[in-house]
């Protein structure tokens, strides 16, 4: 970005007045503080004709015209495009980056002005995202991007996100691609939040067709901050502490009300007196805690004429609410830019970090399923065996005890190096080397105990692991820029690419350690007859061709094309090479007469574009290949020895390629009074198919999974829109808003198979795939009422065996008998609507900001209450359960499992909520009180994330990952909640 | 300058280079640590791997887990679902005769048998071309086709005529295949059976280390229950009395002791399939969940408790039999090892639990267990010969085969159980086969001996179940293999 913003000045510099017609003059200034900006750029547009300011600020300009537009930049600040429309004095307030409509924003392999863009990107900036403490890039995405549905992975420290950029895209991988300053990846944690400059998410084919095979579900480029040309040296320190705690409690039976529950499950006084137990004890307060999170980052960077640099260190220490969870990682960066000489520049973004976690078990469910009578300990001190009311339930308490000695390290070396050569006027030569490195390794001792028959373990043990990820990119592209005449710009792009991806892993366990301090826990200490050990690995090797053309006509007119050829070495020869062809129009109405004439645009652009993407990653990575299973162990001797077994277990389809998707975009960019206010609309309508599925085949061909083909397909349509609104002044605020209507719909699916049942839960699917209706709706009866007595039942649809207070469910086919046929679409998980809020104000060194998010239309089932191979506690609601005496018509009486536990709209919620993401307040010390403390700038802040939540679901939060597995969205299984935090922080700059 | 030139000329020519270069061998990559289809199958090892990847079946959910006594005990009058009401209602169905051809019984059973059916024919297809041992070699064979003919053996007795798969099936293949006659099945699984018996060793000439696998006499003991089936008694006479002949095989002194660790592989034992519980919380590659889904379930908390021995299996010892307290827990029983008394679970009523099925507690946890999969007994053996004898008219030489089994069951106590003298052919007929079921009892034999005998219906409709006649005598093909097959395969009679 700021090289062609230096390249720009040298030319602007060398002033052509010769044919000027009109003189403006002005100042401009900082719409901060109001002070001047010395060496800001002003220029004609279309022309080469410019100049800078001087010491105060001052610019006089001679231009063609009085109609003509000039346009002012100054690095670090948003570029302005302003109609002189017949004044000779204007004065131009500039705003810093990312409030106005940036200038230039990344695409894949290279840069391009924001104006000139035909398809369809968002940006984010660094600014927008640095309030929120997290650790993770993807979470702190969410609710910031029109069109982005992200969803946190769980409220583990250290917990990515799964994000869906325009919908659920295939019935498999429909993760996006990440690029972090050229280095491809399917993993962003690496990224500290605080280093991004900008995000660029790629939402339509013109945009995220460069990316070929790996396109499909949209691409999110991240560019990390660097210095500046002539930039003087800087030092930033910033530094944030604050607590965490869990956002709500579920509301359970206590200890009475369990008991009599109990008894009334048992229809006879098992507690002759529930009120001994009185309030009994609450799980969840046993499990979570208030928890602390800091953070400190360092960063120096700066620059002269020829190089600039940033580094920074960051500390980031999160525990999670859950005791025994914690997360701690060390991230450096260094990112250089170096101008070797008039024509070959290098550069290098290198990070590296360490990371360390403690992996305590997730016992969310089993405090859930606790009955609130039994307390975590006997009165002897031992823990409490809770197997009497189940064989399944673990005493969570003994869980977080016995097996929180379980760590990992983590260590990544990422990043890129490149040379770049200006080989002949406009003809740029660039390659870049790419690598990321990472090591895992893991280490869980687990002692000797014994809690109950279910929950022991019979000798210690210690189980290491370790990993090993080796990848590499590197690419070669060319760039040419040609200007025919004054009224055509050409930029072609072709490059070549070649990348290989490995991974390795080992790991081994041993029993019978002599003890269990640290010191000793190495697998040498352990008894050797008792090893077992494992090891194996991956690699898949890519090699690209890519081209692209941008041709603009009169800066009115825009057309790109692209086409990217890959080949792939997951898919046999035949099948491994791919091209992915994109096409795009954008049309500049601001810039026609017509338009201009209204005097109600700043600006007005079309875009219309149309490709073709592939998504490989639906494979896995030797799809064709027919592997032997080995480890189909045999039993034979006296000494029941395992015999080594393999043999090939499934039967495999060569000819698999990958899914492949049509998008269509169809986009408006327009802005009002100024570009104060700026709207974004697009209409997309992406298809995906040949989408790879498993075809049933009989089982009498004995292979034991499905081969895979090319079949289904999934259709995406919506609308992104955005809308911002910057006043800048004394008081300066921006409002940004962004909606995301989205439908999913499955409109194919493998020959022969009408429906894809998954999530089943008490041996009925609750998830129901079949073509017209969304990805994984829910599926089960719906709930009619409560059977009040016998007679009602004898005269109902019934599954038989139902008993009065039993739950009454709908006939739905009408024939009098209830059976699987009766089961209907209850629902999708897949939110109709996403949407964010950001208000943002700055007042005599005040900022304040807010963002909020949320979704709507979508559902979620409470599956975490449908589990009950015991007597586990039940939700608050039971306490309302039928009797006689209590003739509920909503709440069945108390059952364990069964007829009133089927899968059902009973335990189906509405999955919209609303969130206060962020909520900051800071204060800027004034310049003057900086100046006697010989320091920079200082500002403090309090913020607060997840403060509040708007929500009907009764569970912690409506939003469930499940691994990102599609067909099992929108299920509580009990996870791991997010957590609300509130820190304070300070940012100091010398 | 000029170098500068020069220099920028290079840059030219290496981008060129790097566009037109292209290398294939980049892209070819291969799974890492893990043999494929091309490079399996080519030498000694792979073979000896190959077959012992049937075996591992046998010790699957399929051949030793629910559906499996779905299909076995609890269709039959020997048992009954157990475990809490409202767990795994579909064996429930199967008991009760409601189930439709939906029911997961079906579908478990006959997918995991011809996915074993696979695994044989990968091994009956590919040893052949192998250069190795051809003692090794022939052996290995015998084994695949002998485990091919078990299986087959409880297919057509299940579904009667079946598709009949004795290769790997090509693409153009999958959807064509119809139901072989019952006829031709059996033909296949002879042949396979005496193509077994003529290579097979017997079980002593095995190496110790090899226990276990497929033996001479294994192949006759199932060979004589085939020719059982297809009552031709002379044949299957010939077979048993060649295991008895081969001098093998004895009954051990304490029948308890049969289903204990001391009696795996023990001198009773003909065919029985090996598991060993090697680690705690690792799902063990040895194991089996046969006896988990049996176990206690309550107090102790050992199992999941299903397959509860039924009242009429329970009225059907003659009084004082041990067997029945070896073969039944009940509520307030001290375990066998002495560890603990079952106490009642208020959610099962009347709850009793299968002890052949009971482990001591061991390495596996709950989750595998390390009960071996007794298949076929010596016991059995002399009953199909006594019944043979005895259908042929040959009284006397069943008798003292049957009172064999008696008197090892009585032990010591001369009170009960004693001698059958009785020589009417219908009496003792009745009587071997009501000391048949009591003596392999939860060994899920049941079934398949009503179905010989021909007389499930009314013994099911005797116990109160709803077996309709000229329906239930045969599972159905499972839905989703008919829905598949478009009309290539036809549902049995009345379902």
């Amino acid at each position: 970005m700021k090289k062609i913003v230096i390249l720009c000045s040298f030319i602007l510099s060398v002033t052509s007045a010769l044919m000027a017609q009109w003189t403006v003059t002005g100042k401009v200034t900082d719409g901060k503080d109001g002070t001047p900006l010395i060496g800001a750029t002003v220029e004609e547009l279309g022309t080469e004709n410019g100049t800078v300011t001087d010491f105060d600020g001052n610019y006089t300009l001679n231009v063609s015209s009085g109609k003509a537009r000039i346009q002012v930049k100054y690095v670090g600040y948003a570029v302005q495009d302003i109609n002189i429309t017949d004044r000779a004095s204007i004065d131009v307030i500039m705003v810093e980056d990312g409030v106005l409509l940036e200038q230039v924003v990344v695409v894949g392999y290279g840069v391009q002005r924001k104006s000139d863009v035909t398809g369809s990107i968002a940006s984010v900036k660094g600014k927008e995202i640095e309030k929120i403490a997290t650790s993770n890039i993807e979470q702190a995405l969410q609710g910031k991007v029109a069109g982005l549905h992200v969803t946190p992975a769980s409220g583990n420290p250290g917990a990515g996100a799964v994000i869906r950029i325009r919908g659920t895209g295939t019935l498999n991988n429909a993760n996006p691609l990440y690029v972090i300053d050229g280095m491809i990846t399917y993993d962003a944690s690496l990224v500290n939040p605080q280093d991004v400059e900008s995000i660029e998410v790629l939402k339509d084919a013109s945009a995220a067709a460069i990316y070929g095979s790996r396109g499909a579900n949209g691409v999110i480029i991240i560019t990390t901050k660097n210095g500046r040309n002539k930039q003087k040296g800087q030092i930033s320190v910033s530094s944030y502490y604050g607590t965490q705690q869990v956002t709500k409690e579920i509301a359970m039976l206590n200890g009475q009300e369990f008991a009599s529950a109990y008894n009334q499950l048992r229809g006879q006084a098992y507690y002759p007196d529930p009120s001994i137990f009185g309030q009994g004890t609450n799980y969840q307060k046993e499990i979570f805690r208030e928890a602390p999170i800091y953070n400190i980052q360092v960063s120096a960077n700066g620059g002269n004429e020829q190089s600039s640099y940033n580094f920074s260190a960051n500390y980031f220490n999160q525990d999670g609410i859950l005791k025994n969870t914690s997360f701690q990682r060390g991230t450096f960066r260094l990112n250089s830019d170096t101008k070797l000489n008039s024509w070959l520049t290098f550069g290098s973004n290198l990070s590296f970090l360490i990371s360390k976690s403690q992996n305590g078990p997730n016992v969310v469910s089993s405090a859930y399923r606790m009955p609130s009578l039994l307390t975590p300990y006997t009165e002897d001190g031992k823990f409490t065996d809770p197997t009497f009311f189940g064989l399944a339930l673990a005493n969570p308490i003994a869980d977080q005890f016995y097996k929180s000695n379980n760590f990992s390290n983590g260590e990544r070396l990422f990043g890129n190096a490149y040379l770049q050569a200006e080989l002949l006027k406009g003809l740029r030569f660039r390659s870049n080397f790419g690598y990321d490195r990472s090591r895992d390794k893991s280490k869980y001792f687990e002692p000797q105990f014994e809690v109950s028959a279910s929950q022991r373990n019979g000798s210690d043990r210690l189980s290491v692991g370790q990993s090993a990820g080796n990848n590499w990119i590197w690419e070669q592209t060319l760039t040419y820029t040609a200007e025919m005449g004054e009224d055509h710009t050409l930029t072609l792009l072709a490059g070549y690419t070649a990348e290989e991806r490995s991974s390795e892993w080992i790991g081994g366990s041993r029993e019978h350690f002599p003890g269990t301090v640290d010191e000793l826990l190495y697998l040498s200490a352990g008894n050797d007859t008792t090893q077992m050990n494992y090891g194996g690995g991956v690699d898949e090797a890519l090699i690209s061709q890519l081209f692209r053309a941008n041709y603009a006509y009169k800066n009115k007119y825009f057309l790109t094309a692209s086409m990217r050829r890959d080949q792939s070495s997951r898919f046999t020869d035949v099948n491994r090479t791919g091209y992915f062809p994109s096409a795009s129009f954008g049309w500049n109405l601001g810039r026609e007469a017509f338009v201009e004439n209204l005097n109600v645009f700043t600006d007005l652009k079309l875009r219309a574009s149309y490709g073709i993407l592939g998504n490989q990653a639906s494979a896995n990575t030797y799809p064709s290949a027919g592997v032997v299973s080995s480890g189909l162990y045999g039993v034979f001797g006296s000494s029941e020895s395992l015999s080594q077994g393999a043999t090939l277990l499934s039967l495999s389809n060569p000819n698999l390629h990958w899914e492949t998707s049509s998008q269509a975009d169809i986009g408006l960019d327009a802005s009002f009074f100024d570009g104060k206010l700026t709207l974004e609309a697009d209409w997309y309508r992406r298809l995906t198919y040949d989408i790879i599925s498993s075809v049933p085949i009989p089982s009498y061909v004995g292979s034991q999974s499905n081969p895979v083909v090319n079949t289904a397909e999934v259709l995406n349509r919506g609308f992104d829109f955005s809308l911002k609104y910057n006043k800048s002044g004394n008081f300066s605020y921006s409002i940004g808003a962004n909606l995301s209507p989205v439908k999913n719909k499955v409109t194919k699916l493998a020959q022969g198979k009408n429906e894809i049942f998954a999530a089943f839960l008490q041996g009925e699917p609750a998830s129901h795939t079949i073509v017209g209706l969304p990805i994984g709706s829910f599926y089960g009866y719906q709930v009619e009422g409560i059977f009040q007595s016998a007679e009602e039942i004898a005269a109902s649809a019934t599954f038989g065996g139902e008993k009065p207070g039993d739950i009454k469910y709908r006939d739905i086919d009408g024939n009098n008998v209830l059976n699987d046929k009766d089961r209907v679409y209850l629902g999708s998980p897949i939110p109709t609507l996403t949407y964010g809020f950001s208000f943002n104000c700055d007042y005599k060194g005040f900022d304040f900001a807010a963002d909020l998010l949320g979704v709507s239309g979508n559902k979620v089932y409470n599956a975490k209450e449908t589990f009950r191979f015991g007597v586990y506690n039940w939700e608050k609601h039971v306490a309302d359960a039928w009797t006689v005496e209590n003739p509920s018509k909503t709440e069945p009486r108390v059952t364990n499992g069964g007829h009133n536990y089927r899968v059902s709209d009973r335990f189906l919620q509405d999955g919209s909520f609303f969130r206060l993401r962020t909520l900051s307040i800071g204060y800027t010390l004034p310049k003057n009180i900086c100046e006697n403390l010989k320091i920079g700038t200082l500002r403090v802040y309090v913020s607060a994330n997840n403060l509040y939540t708007r929500q009907k679901y009764t569970g912690y939060s409506p939003e469930f990952a499940n691994s990102g597995n599609p067909f099992e969205v929108g299920f509580d299984n009990g996870n791991y909640p997010i957590a609300r935090s509130t820190q304070f922080g300070l940012d100091l700059k010398f | 300058m000029r170098t500068q030139i020069i220099i920028k000329q290079f840059f030219i020519a290496v981008s060129i280079v790097f566009f037109v270069s292209c290398s294939s061998d980049f892209l070819d990559r291969k799974p890492r640590g893990q043999l494929t289809y091309d490079t399996f199958f080519e030498n000694e090892e792979h073979a000896l791997q190959a077959v012992n990847a049937i075996y591992n079946i046998f010790r699957s959910w399929e051949f030793t887990g629910l559906p499996y006594l779905g299909a076995t005990d609890i269709i039959s009058d020997d048992a009954d679902k157990g475990s809490t009401e409202n767990d795994a209602l579909y064996l429930a169905e199967v008991d009760q005769f409601q189930s439709n051809a939906t029911n997961s019984v079906y579908s478990s059973m006959w997918t995991g048998h011809y996915q074993a059916i696979f695994r044989a024919n990968l091994a009956i297809e590919n040893i052949p071309n192998i250069d190795m041992d051809e003692q090794l070699k022939s052996r290995l064979l015998a084994e695949a086709k002998f485990l091919r003919a078990f299986v087959y053996f409880r297919l057509v007795q299940w579904y009667g005529d079946i598709p009949l798969i004795t290769k790997i099936l090509t693409e153009d293949e999958y959807f064509t295949q119809s139901r072989t006659s019952k006829a031709l099945v059996y033909d296949q699984l002879e042949k396979d059976l005496k193509e077994a018996i003529d290579v097979l060793p017997e079980r002593s000439k095995y190496a110790a280390e090899d226990l276990g696998r497929a033996t001479k006499g294994a192949a006759r003991g199932v060979l004589a229950k085939v020719y059982m089936v297809k009552k031709d008694y002379a044949k299957a006479l010939e077979q048993c009395e060649a295991i008895i002949n081969s001098n093998e095989y004895s009954l051990m002194p304490s029948y308890a002791d049969i289903f204990s660790a001391k009696g795996e592989q023990g001198p009773e034992s003909v065919f029985e399939i090996s598991a060993v519980a090697i680690q705690a919380a690792v799902a063990g590659p040895g194991a089996s969940p046969y006896n988990m889904v049996q176990g206690v379930r309550g107090i102790p908390n050992l199992g999941w408790g299903f397959n509860r021995p039924s009242d009429n299996l329970v009225a059907a010892y003659e009084s004082g039999d041990p067997r029945r307290q070896a073969t039944v827990i009940y509520v307030g029983e001290i375990l066998p090892d002495g560890s603990t008394k079952v106490e009642d679970n208020p959610d099962i009523l009347n709850e009793r639990y299968n002890q052949k099925a009971w482990v001591p507690k061991h390495a596996g946890l709950q989750d595998n267990g390390p009960g071996n999969i007794r298949l076929l007994r010596y016991a059995d053996v002399l009953l199909l010969a006594a019944e043979a004898y005895n259908e042929l008219g040959n009284s006397a030489a069943a008798l003292p085969l049957l009172n064999q089994i008696r008197k090892r069951a009585r032990g010591t106590n001369n009170f009960i159980l004693t001698d059958v003298t009785t020589t009417d052919q219908s009496v003792l007929g009745d009587r071997i086969r009501r000391e048949r079921r009591v003596e392999l009892a939860m060994e899920q034999h049941r079934w398949f001996d009503l179905m010989r005998w021909g007389i499930a219906g009314e013994t099911m409709k005797a116990v109160g179940k709803n077996f309709v006649d000229n329906k239930h005598e045969l599972f159905p093909v499972p839905q989703t293999e008919l829905d598949l097959s478009d009309g290539v395969l036809q549902q049995n009679s009345g379902w």
